[in-house]
């Protein structure tokens, strides 16, 4: 998920929304999940109210939306 | 995994092809931009374009950040990661583009703390931790990333952080887009709207290009069954004599957008008057700085930056390639002056640059469905 790698490319540039499972709330920030395994911390204010188990798209380590 | 595996099936992805080849008029070309990098590297990661009839051509849009950061603002960057006591943070694409003296990696290589974060609440974390640094993030991305910068800025200012600025790069996909309309040597049929950008503003500011220029504009996800079917959509909305906004991308794009983001960038960035775009020149109200009310937090004000417009080197023709007049192999250096390891261009950097997405996946010759 993290990285330029030239395959699966760079978040900036691709665009690109990560899918995420939220794991667990902390303050304002969310535990989230990818599918590969990989937990990162993740802003969730443009997204509230979420929930552990709710599966959000991040970008840049922010929830851009939820996902049905 | 949902919405990845039933978006990436062979026997729906052939279906769709299918009726592409159903949908398209022999005899008539069709150029269909995808105005987004991500869908570039979509494109070619999965061999959509083999699978489309030859008169279907995909013109290959500006929507790559990293591209479109003309020389002049690397320079500055540098200038700045120079200064002493500065961790200058980015992200990793942005470490390879080249200014007129060098990359921020031969920068780093040189001495200066360059370091590559994820995120710039990654780059907040860092000001936090060394608080007698002054940290700087450089900000680049379209609508997608902005948030992004807008909520970190917000913490910091809300949480006192002093030696934390930004230098805002950010740019809008709307003044672009319409400066490639009003282009006169190009001629498109329609356009895959950018799907995380719209994300967050929504499929509302694309109601411009049907109703202004008579396109259609579908808004895509970035599966390849994504891809395919937002092209089918532009074929059908063309075949039916009719041009509107489309949303392929309904499971995360909402007409509205997300107004919480959009308030937030409200509150933190303001239109920049003018901004220099790689290729395209200078775009009226086309990209962001930080708003007055956010302005301590603004590294062009706070460090010296020499703010001096670089010309591109004569021999990369990324600016032909962004605008779409030219495929990638038709750029004299491509993949040989110019490659990722060697990049001239902006294009050849980042995996999803028109050039890089061609020269990674061998896209030099194509065979295609006959309509």
């Amino acid at each position: 998920m993290s990285g330029c790698d030239p395959h699966v490319g760079c978040i900036t540039c691709g665009d690109v929304g990560v899918e995420m499972r939220v794991l667990g709330i902390e303050d304002d920030l969310a535990l989230c999940e990818t599918g590969g395994g990989e937990v990162r911390t993740v802003e969730i204010a443009l997204v509230e109210p979420v929930d552990p188990g709710d599966r959000v798209l991040v970008h840049a380590d922010v929830a851009l939306a939820r996902l049905p | 995994m949902r919405f990845v595996d039933e978006f990436r099936d062979g026997e729906l992805g052939r279906a769709v092809a299918a009726q592409i080849l159903a949908a398209v008029e022999p005899g008539r070309h069709y150029k269909v931009m995808e105005v987004c990098g991500g869908h570039t590297h979509s494109i070619y990661r999965y061999g959509i374009d083999d699978l489309l009839p030859e008169n279907v051509e995909l013109v290959h849009g500006p929507g790559c950040p990293v591209c479109v950061i003309p020389m002049g603002r690397v320079d500055d960057g540098i200038a700045i990661a120079r200064q002493p006591g500065v961790i200058f943070t980015c992200f990793g694409d942005m470490l390879r583009v080249p200014g007129s003296h060098g990359t921020l990696l031969d920068a780093k290589a040189e001495g200066a703390d360059i370091r590559m974060v994820y995120s710039p609440l990654d780059a907040l974390r860092i000001a936090r931790a060394e608080p007698h640094r002054e940290v700087v993030f450089f900000a680049i991305g379209f609508e997608t990333t902005a948030p992004s910068t807008a909520l970190t800025l917000m913490r910091a200012r809300a949480e006192g952080i002093r030696n934390f600025s930004c230098m805002c790069n950010h740019v809008t996909i709307v003044p672009p887009l319409r400066a490639l309309l009003e282009s006169p040597d190009l001629r498109l049929d329609g356009f895959i709207g950018p799907g995380h950008v719209s994300t967050v503003v929504g499929a509302r500011p694309f109601e411009f290009i049907p109703a202004d220029y008579g396109r259609p504009v579908v808004i895509a996800g970035f599966e390849p069954l994504d891809v395919l079917q937002a092209i089918h959509m532009i074929l059908r909305q063309l075949a039916e004599g009719r041009c509107a906004v489309e949303n392929q991308y309904t499971r995360v794009v909402s007409y509205e957008g997300n107004v919480r983001a959009l308030q937030a960038m409200a509150e933190v960035f303001a239109l920049r008057p003018h901004f220099e775009w790689r290729g395209l020149g200078f775009i009226s109200q086309s990209a962001l700085r930080l708003s007055d009310a956010y302005a301590e937090l603004d590294a062009e004000r706070r460090f010296p930056v020499p703010g001096v417009r670089v010309a591109d080197p004569k021999a990369c023709q990324c600016g032909e390639v962004l605008k779409g007049v030219i495929k990638p192999w038709e750029c004299k250096v491509f993949g040989t002056a110019c490659t990722p390891d060697h990049a001239i261009g902006t294009c050849m950097v980042s995996p999803e640059g028109a050039c890089a997405a061609y020269y990674n996946y061998g896209r030099l010759t194509r065979e295609r469905v006959s309509a």
